[in-house]
This record gives C-alpha cells, sequence and structure tokens, in this order.
C-alpha cells in the first residue's frame, strides 16, 4: 500500500470560469475526463511520473456535457459520452461516425468515455480524430492567456503537428466539438478489431466524398495508425477527387501506389496494416465501380 | 484524501490516494476477495462491479469519482437478499444448462449475466408487442458486450444459452411475485 505517497490534489470545477480560475492559480495540472485512458496507463498508480500535483476533474462542469444542434451543425461539449453521442445522434450524425463510435467495444467503455478524451489521448491515436478529420469537424479550445480565459476555434485537420498526433496548444481545454450533419453521399468507416490492445497492427479509416453522376467530388481520407499517427494530406484527397468510374485494374494499381508511397514516406507501417488499406481501397473502388455500373441509362 | 461510500450496504470512510483504482481499494483496504485481477490496463475485463448499479471496470475507477457513490461488488450478490435472489437464477440457469464460467471470470461474468439479463427484461417490458422469446440484444452487440471480458472460457453460443435461460427463470420468479 503506499497510502499518502504522491496523492494528487482533485479539483472539481463546477463551470469553466471556475475552471479558468483553478488553471490560474495551480501548476502542474492535467485534465481528467472519463479516465479510461489515463487509468489503463501501467503508471498511473502509483504514480511514478514526477508530473501531476493537481487532477483537474471535468465531470462537473456543466457547460462541458451539452448537446445542442441546428439543422447544419450538432455540437457536443466534450465531456459527453462516447455512448450518448452514439444514441442520442443516430438519426443525425453522419453514418461513419456512429459507425465509429459503436466499433469502440461494450457500453460499459463507451457510457464512460468521453468526446473530448477521445481527441486528446497523448502517445496513442484512438480512432475517433481520423473520423472526425474527414467530416471537416472544428474543436473550440479554451487557453488562459494574460490571467483570462479565451476561446478559439480551429479545424481539428489544423491540430494535427507533423507527426501525425492531435496537439492542443499547451494547457488548453478542449471545450466543443462541432461536426456539420450534411451527409457525404459517399461514406465508409472501416476499423480493426482491437484497436488500442494490438496498436501495431490495427487501422482505423475513414473516407467520404461527394458522388455526382460516376463521378468522386470532395474526397477525403483519413488513416489512423494508433502508434503513428494520423495521416491525411490534399494530395491524397486529390487522387480521388474527379475520378470517373468505373475504373480500370490499372488504374487501381497506381492509385494504390501513390496513397501507399505517400504513407510510407512519413509514417511506420506493419504489413498488415499495409494489407488492410488495399483491402479497404480496393473496396472502396469495387463499390463505386459498381454503383457507377448499375446507374440508370439516364444519369449516365 | 478522505472519501466515504457506501460498499456492499456498508457505509465506509478511508483516508486513500485521490488516483488509487477503485479495483486496488477493494483489495488493499476492504480486503475483498471476490476481486483479485489488477491488470494494469491489459483489459482483462475480471474486475467488474456495479458503481450507483451500472457496470464499470473498477480498475478505471479513481479513488476521488468513489466519493458519495454506491459500490456493489459479487459480495453483495452471496449476503444480500435483494442480490442473492438474483444470484440464485443466474445459478439455476448454469446448473439447468450445465455451462458454467470459468473460477477466474465467475464474479465478473455473474455480475455481467445480471446487468444484461435486466436489460433485456426491461427492453421486453418496453415494448409490449415484442416476442418476450426474441432477443432484443442482436448477435452484434452481444458479442460487443461481453467482449468486455477476455476470458475464453465461454463462446457466443453458452452466452446466448444462459442469458435466454437466466431471463426465463427471472421473468417466472418475478411473475409469481407480482
Ligand atoms: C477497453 C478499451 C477498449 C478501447 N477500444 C478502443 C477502440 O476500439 N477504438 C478506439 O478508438 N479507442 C478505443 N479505446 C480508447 C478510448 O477511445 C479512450 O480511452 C477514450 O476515448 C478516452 O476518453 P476518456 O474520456 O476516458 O479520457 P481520459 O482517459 O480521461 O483522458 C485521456 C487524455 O485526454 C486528456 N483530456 C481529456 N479530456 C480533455 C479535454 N476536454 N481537453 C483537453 N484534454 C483532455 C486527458 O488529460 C488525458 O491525457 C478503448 C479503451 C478501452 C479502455
Ligand atoms: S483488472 Fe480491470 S480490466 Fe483487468
Amino acid at each position: 500500500m503506499v497510502e499518502g505517497l504522491n496523492s494528487p490534489n482533485i479539483h472539481t470545477p463546477k463551470t469553466l470560469s471556475e475552471y479558468g480560475n483553478i488553471m490560474l492559480h495551480n501548476t502542474n495540472t492535467s485534465l481528467w475526463a472519463g479516465g479510461t485512458y489515463i487509468m489503463t496507463r501501467p503508471d498511473v498508480y502509483p504514480s511514478r511520473a514526477t508530473g501531476t500535483d493537481n487532477i483537474i476533474y471535468l465531470g462537473e462542469i456543466e457547460e462541458l456535457h451539452r448537446f445542442q444542434r441546428n439543422d447544419r451543425v450538432a455540437e457536443f461539449g466534450a465531456m459527453v459520452p462516447l455512448y450518448q453521442m452514439a444514441t442520442s445522434g443516430k438519426g443525425v450524425l453522419p453514418k461513419i461516425l456512429v459507425s465509429n463510435i459503436e466499433s469502440i467495444g461494450c457500453s460499459i467503455i463507451t457510457r464512460r468515455a468521453t468526446i473530448g478524451g477521445a481527441l486528446c489521448t497523448p502517445d496513442m491515436t484512438t480512432s475517433i480524430p481520423g473520423t472526425l478529420i474527414a467530416l471537416s469537424s472544428n474543436v473550440e479550445m479554451k487557453i488562459v492567456k494574460k490571467k483570462r480565459l479565451h476561446s478559439r476555434w480551429a479545424p481539428i485537420s489544423r491540430l494535427v503537428d507533423k507527426n501525425g498526433r492531435f496537439q492542443l496548444p499547451p494547457k488548453a481545454l478542449l471545450s466543443r466539438v462541432r461536426i456539420a450533419i450534411n451527409q457525404p453521399s459517399y461514406q465508409k468507416f472501416f476499423c480493426t478489431k482491437d484497436f488500442m490492445s494490438k496498436p501495431e497492427d490495427s487501422v482505423a479509416i475513414a473516407f467520404v466524398a461527394d458522388w455526382e453522376q460516376d463521378i468522386l467530388q470532395n474526397a477525403r481520407l483519413v488513416i489512423t495508425l494508433p502508434k503513428s499517427g494520423i495521416c491525411f494530406s490534399r494530395d491524397i484527397d486529390n487522387i480521388f477527387t474527379a475520378l470517373r468510374f468505373p475504373l480500370e485494374d490499372s488504374e487501381y494499381d497506381s492509385i494504390y501506389n501513390v496513397l501507399f508511397a505517400f504513407i510510407s514516406s512519413s509514417f511506420q507501417i506493419s504489413p498488415l496494416q499495409k494489407a488492410i488499406i488495399r483491402s479497404f481501397v480496393g473496396t472502396v473502388v469495387e463499390e463505386l465501380n459498381r454503383k457507377a455500373l448499375t446507374m440508370p441509362i439516364s444519369e449516365n | 484524501m478522505k472519501i466515504e461510500c457506501t460498499i456492499d450496504g456498508k457505509r465506509l470512510s478511508f483516508s486513500l490516494n485521490s488516483n488509487k483504482p477503485l479495483s486496488l481499494v477493494l483489495q488493499e483496504n476492504c480486503d475483498y476477495t471476490t476481486i483479485n485481477a489488477h491488470c494494469r490496463g491489459k483489459n482483462c475485463g475480471l474486475c467488474l462491479v456495479l458503481l450507483d448499479n451500472m457496470p464499470v471496470l473498477s480498475c478505471m475507477v479513481p479513488a476521488f469519482e468513489i466519493h458519495g457513490k454506491t459500490i456493489t461488488t459479487f459480495e453483495s450478490f452471496l449476503r444480500i437478499k435483494y442480490f442473492n435472489r438474483k444470484l440464485n437464477d443466474i445459478e439455476k440457469a448454469y446448473e439447468d444448462l450445465g455451462i458454467r464460467p470459468c473460477d477466474d471470470c465467475y464474479t465478473s461474468r455473474t455480475i455481467l449475466f445480471d446487468y444484461l439479463t435486466d436489460i433485456i427484461i426491461a427492453k421486453n417490458n418496453e415494448q409490449p408487442s415484442f416476442d418476450s422469446g426474441a432477443e432484443p440484444f442482436n448477435v452484434e452487440s452481444l458479442v460487443k458486450e461481453m467482449s468486455i471480458i477476455k476470458c475464453t472460457c465461454m463462446d457466443l453460443h453458452d452466452v446466448r444459452q444462459i442469458l435466454n435461460r437466466i431471463r426465463i427463470i427471472r421473468e417466472k420468479r418475478i411473475g409469481r411475485r407480482s
């Protein structure tokens, strides 16, 4: 038993302004949401980290539990559990986001894990940020600067560093996530099982595009490798955008080669991850080929 | 940090490290023998308890979060009448089918079976037109809910049979009582 050693102070602000005050008056703080990631780190207790003296538990800040929507966007407070997002947003949110949440284990985990925590896990990337990037979502951050709490919105894609990690500015709190609720006409999500327990071989892939006649527009492909990071680029999206279907086998091969050259230039990738990505792209091309070939003649 | 909570019907007060996992509080501060797992993030699922009546993995709940809350461990199923009746339903189902979880996952799986059966019965009651013999959990969601316990002593077929059997036994018991 190690009672008394390294017992961090727990702060439980009820409002964002209380949170701001705590940040102003304390150093060495760390944020705590659902705890599902923090508590599964092998050294969480007894804490060998020299770091945290102060834990700020976000669960009692009412503003962070809010969910609102209009006919264009849905906004979730950072403390909304993934389970609640998937159930209350089922008819509203883009299908790939709901499938992504449903791919994360059982409700015992998703009732605790929050959208804020799913975005901010350090060291390892969950499957959620990639899907939100594909959906061009934005986040609101709260940052204490010059003794005041400032707010800033930014697209999630802008907060991914050059190593492919979602990274908030130092000492920032993620307070809200804004997701457009218009459904792209083609959406596909895939995630391997055991995404977090076998990270070296896991992949999550989100793909969205608008399907106009037999041409893809506004394509967005985001690949998440939990250990290496999130891989996306305008160059990749351009490979798919304006493609006319059906594609020949040789066209598919060249797409795959360009895509793969891009991924391996910046990320470490295992043979299994490579095979999974190949099969995903193959399935997308096959589905779109079929869609193009079965379109009524008048549309062609 | 001073923490007050109710564990298996007893009001307790502790002085604890604020981020100590509940699984360790139960083992080290309460001498509970029905939880002996602490897998340090391997997600074995063998530390299941109820926190304010909702199942949680106790190794993921820090001590500061249990302040003022009610924790129900498997000990309640052995000692408290209400839970003991529920355990009898489950034990009877194990016996009828000749299938039971192994010693490692027995307590966690039994708590999970109990929780899932109550959901199934509640869903059946919500939708009176629903054929009470049908399963409101499709296979996919059952696999997902049971996947929290990594022990491989039971397959999906066993799980479905057991859940169905517990449901029948429990509905009969509740029906008799009312
Ligand atoms: C058994 C199990 C299975 C899992 N399976 C999957 C899976 O299949 N796919 C997948 O993608 N993920 C999976 N996960 C990971 C899961 O998605 C994360 O653990 C979860 O989303 C983290 O959310 P949380 O609220 O618990 O965060 P916490 O654990 O509380 O926090 C995580 C990190 O984020 C920081 N943080 C939290 N909230 C904020 C905020 N608002 N602003 C700034 N920083 C913040 C914390 O300081 C901490 O560093 C699994 C986890 C478990 C335990
Ligand atoms: S001890 Fe809790 S999941 Fe293994």
